[in-house]
């Protein structure tokens, strides 16, 4: 989880950061100094009918994998986090159309808290590490066939 | 405006084109000169069962202010006693309905939710200077009726109050980050000297 992702500069927001001086003046440091990586979100047990949804890989094939395992377990658990939510409810509405209705959908909702680092790019401050935390909405949908 | 792009589920067709179109019938015009005119939703039947008659419906737009959303639905579940808010959203305001609905359940302890996914169908009504073209597009949407009283437990998509402070509590623990603070420092480990890994390394 606390692996940092490669470094993103274009989503620091260009509103300086305050921080607490040690004499209880407040300090402003320009956010465009630091490099933001993005950590990996927390870790959440995986089952074998656990399907994470992303941007990344293909829609169509986040579907035919979904409908595999569905197949295998008659039941699985799509999570998606973010920008990936709408993406994880397309899967779970195309599978439980494909079905005919046959079968059900439970979705539950969440806020996962995710932690940035910010980085000093000057090497004399390498020692500033500064960590910034946020919160994001995800959902987990249960796509189950009903007990007849 | 251009044509929103489309993914798999989008199920886009073309219903009416104009004759005077100079294309024809049989192609679809250059989106290009096209900007949407209206948008309309077909009414959905609701999806959860069990609503209370004077139930708060907050139909969340994509570009809706979460913060006039929350500061009308807080004003009225804390000061007129309303017991249920439903909030629902289609096609990319879904994520902005979630986050609606948690930052609530974060502010007003002791809220039931109930959460429904369904299919909604939105016409659109695309024109030019030359034709007219209406389009069917079949957007997911979602409903999350956030309830004072208790809901059915056994009722798919239900989750039960939850203590938000013990929860945030235990993600600081496992993360090991102290306090709330939007911006915070973090302990140097030792892979982030570069001069204590080439000494470690043996080379200086």
């Amino acid at each position: 989880m606390a692996e940092p992702r490669s470094p993103v500069s274009a989503s620091v927001p260009h509103n300086p950061i305050v921080l607490a001086a040690p004499e209880g003046s407040t300090l402003e440091m320009d956010p465009i100094e630091f490099t933001l990586r993005k950590r990996l979100p927390r870790k959440l047990p995986k089952r074998r009918n656990d399907v994470y949804v992303n941007m990344k890989t293909d829609f169509k094939a986040q579907l035919a994998r979904c409908q595999k395992l569905l197949d295998a377990h008659r039941e699985i658990c799509i999570h998606g986090l973010g920008l990936a939510i709408n993406r994880a409810i397309n899967i779970a509405l195309q599978l439980q159309t494909s079905s005919q209705g046959a079968l059900q959908l439970a979705a539950n909702t969440s806020t996962v808290e995710l932690i940035d680092d910010l980085e000093p790019e000057d090497p004399d401050e390498a020692g500033e590490h500064l960590t910034r935390t946020r919160n994001n909405s995800a959902i987990h949908i249960k796509v189950f066939y009903p007990n007849p | 405006m251009f044509m929103p792009n489309t993914e798999l589920h989008d199920n886009t067709q073309p219903v009416q084109l104009n004759p005077t179109n100079p294309i024809g019938p049989s192609k679809t015009p250059d989106l290009g000169g096209f900007r949407k005119i209206r948008s309309t939703g077909e009414p959905i039947p609701n999806p959860i069962p069990g609503l209370a008659s004077d139930v708060l419906e907050m139909r969340v737009k994509e570009g809706s202010k979460i913060r006039n959303l929350l500061g009308f639905a807080m004003s009225r579940i804390e000061g007129d006693g309303q017991t249920q808010v439903l909030f629902s959203g289609t096609g990319r305001a879904v994520t902005k309905t979630i986050t609606c609905a948690e930052i609530m359940k974060r502010k007003v302890a002791g809220l039931h939710q109930v959460s429904k996914l369904q299919y909604r169908t939105v016409t659109e009504v695309w024109e030019s200077q030359e034709s007219q073209m209406t389009v069917h597009r079949t957007l997911p949407s979602i409903c999350i009726l956030l309830s004072k009283e208790p809901l059915d437990p056994h009722e798919p998509g239900y989750q039960p109050p939850v203590e938000t402070n013990t929860l945030s509590e235990e993600h600081r623990q496992v993360d090991g980050v102290q306090g709330s603070g939007k911006t915070e420092k973090r302990p140097l480990s030792p892979c982030d000297h570069p001069g204590l890994k080439r000494a470690a390394l043996g080379k200086d």
